[in-house]
């Protein structure tokens, strides 16, 4: 009796993501096996065409490349803006500690959208930067700062920078300073202490961290769109069109499964990889 | 202090103007008195936020995600709530599935998840309409912050008061409103808080689930920002940022909080 009443403590939240998580990605998988049709979303009876679409198809097909080297170059951008910040962070005082939290956690509390926006007036062509390297007669046209990779990668780490220092943080955090104190009275220069101490200890951060931010790169839409001007076409992007505008639902679900498969064997991966070298 | 050191402090106050850059840029654009966003301003006025109070378009997505936001966080405070005592009191060898499970809809990418519940609205036969796939997303990203903060507030306190509470007579129902509730008080608001912010900001679910009608803001301004250069939504954007400040700074207030937590 009292094991029934706890229960019914977990019930509508289990209600919930079985309905309406569980549920819909199955009929997700199952549209994508599902035949095309013309004027409606999918026709009757299953087929593979989605599937053969997308790789038979180089605009298609070249996005996925595309994504998953914008989702690494992202990755890597926020671990070596993060690093140092975390690390400041868990050695600053409780007072500095609070101040320094909320930056980093601004960008959360900011919309996507106006965050992308921002970046749109900082990085375009008579934008914030090029107005400013023009009038001092630096360059005489725009740098191509919008519009391309750099500037999508550049936003999207900004966009998905927290993600990274949290997690970092929370493992730095966790690390005993008498580690430290103990390397530095044997002689350890500051350097061989981070990479021989802090570094490994904060592995577990680093993990999180990467996989977090390159599963919310490669999914990311309205960066791409508005930074990227739908110039920088993602798996992502063509999904969403597909899916939206074309109304093709079995193509775009396999488009979006080939993405979410890719994406996990990377993740995987790289979770094989840095286990193997610090555990 | 060494030149290295120095370096290194540098590279992380850029890091720190880098994270406020885009924020600071859009609201100083939303002063500029020029028709379009140029740069530098041709002179500080405050003509866009009039602009921007004239026209019903934003005003309506501002009261339309803040009425979501609010559905939707109510919600998600009483499922979560209730799923977070589950989890810290009564999961037990479960807790490990009850975690993954309700943070679900944070681990799986957003876009994914509004792609998966329009489908799944439509094999249903409800499709976008009525806006109950729409509210229904939102308070599947609301819920796992809800539960978050709630179970960070149980955690590390035994239930010995309610134990007290109902030896000495109390009902479940009175235990739980007189004492858990108060105890877990900071941490139900601050998950509130921080629902109503996700609801208020998020795109994905909001693009792929909005039916016809009136749209949250991100998406009204995604629209707008598609085909407009003008300092209107720079107007739009501050007036959000500030919005968010004051309801951040006013739980701040209201929950003074233990400076661990």
């Amino acid at each position: 009796m009292k094991r029934l009443r706890a229960t019914f403590l977990i019930l509508p939240a289990a209600t919930l993501i079985f309905l309406f998580v569980v549920l819909p990605y199955v009929t997700v998988l199952v549209m994508s096996f599902r035949a095309p049709a013309d004027g409606q979303p999918y026709g009757e009876g299953f087929s593979l065409a989605g599937y053969a679409q997308f790789f038979n198809e180089g605009y298609y097909a070249w996005s996925l490349p595309q994504s998953l080297v914008l989702g690494i170059l992202t990755t890597f951008v926020c671990l070596i803006l993060g690093y140092p910040v975390a690390l400041h962070i868990a050695k600053a005082s409780k007072r500095w500690r609070g101040l320094l939290y909320g930056i980093v956690l601004s960008p959360l509390l900011i919309g996507i959208v106006i965050r992308s926006y921002g970046w749109t007036i900082l990085l375009g062509n008579s934008g914030v930067i090029n107005s400013t390297l023009r009038q001092f007669g630096l360059i005489e046209r725009p740098l191509p700062l919008m519009y391309n990779n750099f500037g999508v990668v550049l936003a999207l780490a900004h966009v998905f920078l927290p993600f990274m220092v949290l997690p970092l943080l929370s493992a730095l955090q966790s690390m005993d300073p008498a580690l430290g104190q103990a390397a530095r009275s044997l002689g350890a220069k500051p350097f061989t202490i981070f990479r021989r101490i802090t570094f490994p200890v904060s592995m577990p951060g680093v993990q999180t961290g990467c996989i977090l931010v390159f599963v919310l790169a490669i999914s990311s839409y309205v960066t791409p769109a508005l930074v990227g001007g739908m110039r920088v076409k993602t798996t992502t992007l063509l999904v969403i069109d597909a899916l939206i505008d074309q109304f093709q639902w079995p193509f775009g679900s396999a488009m979006a499964l080939i993405l979410a498969v890719s994406a996990g064997l990377i993740v995987l991966i790289f979770a094989r990889l840095t286990a193997m070298k610090w555990n | 202090m060494r030149i290295d050191a120095l370096l290194l402090s540098l590279f992380r106050s850029l890091v720190y103007a880098f994270l406020l850059a885009p924020i600071v840029i859009v609201v100083l654009a939303s002063l500029n008195a020029g028709n379009f966003l140029t740069f530098p301003p041709q002179g500080l006025s405050l003509r866009w936020f009039w602009t921007f109070l004239d026209n019903d378009v934003f005003i309506d997505a501002i009261v339309y995600s803040a009425t979501l936001a609010a559905g939707a966080t109510a919600v998600s405070l009483v499922v979560g709530t209730m799923a977070a005592l589950y989890f810290v009191r009564h999961a037990r060898q479960k807790a490990e599935l009850v975690r993954l499970g309700v943070l679900l809809p944070l681990i799986l990418p957003e876009i994914l998840t509004a792609i998966a519940l329009l489908f799944f609205f439509y094999e249903i036969g409800i499709g976008t309409e009525h806006q109950i796939a729409l509210f229904t997303g939102h308070v599947l990203m609301t819920l796992p912050f809800v539960f978050l903060n709630v179970s960070t507030s149980l955690q590390g306190r035994d239930n010995a008061m309610e134990l007290a509470a109902r030896t000495l007579g109390a009902s479940r129902y009175t235990a739980f409103r007189r004492i858990t509730l108060p105890l877990i008080a900071p941490g139900v608001a601050a998950g509130g808080v921080f629902a109503f912010i996700i609801s208020f900001d998020t795109f994905g679910i909001s693009f792929i689930l909005k039916g016809a009608g009136s749209a949250p803001l991100p998406i009204q301004l995604y629209d707008y920002l598609r085909f407009n250069f003008t300092p209107e939504a720079a107007a739009v954007s501050t007036v959000s940022i500030i919005l968010t400040l004051v309801l951040v700074t006013l739980a701040d207030l209201l929950f003074a909080r233990n400076p661990d937590a």
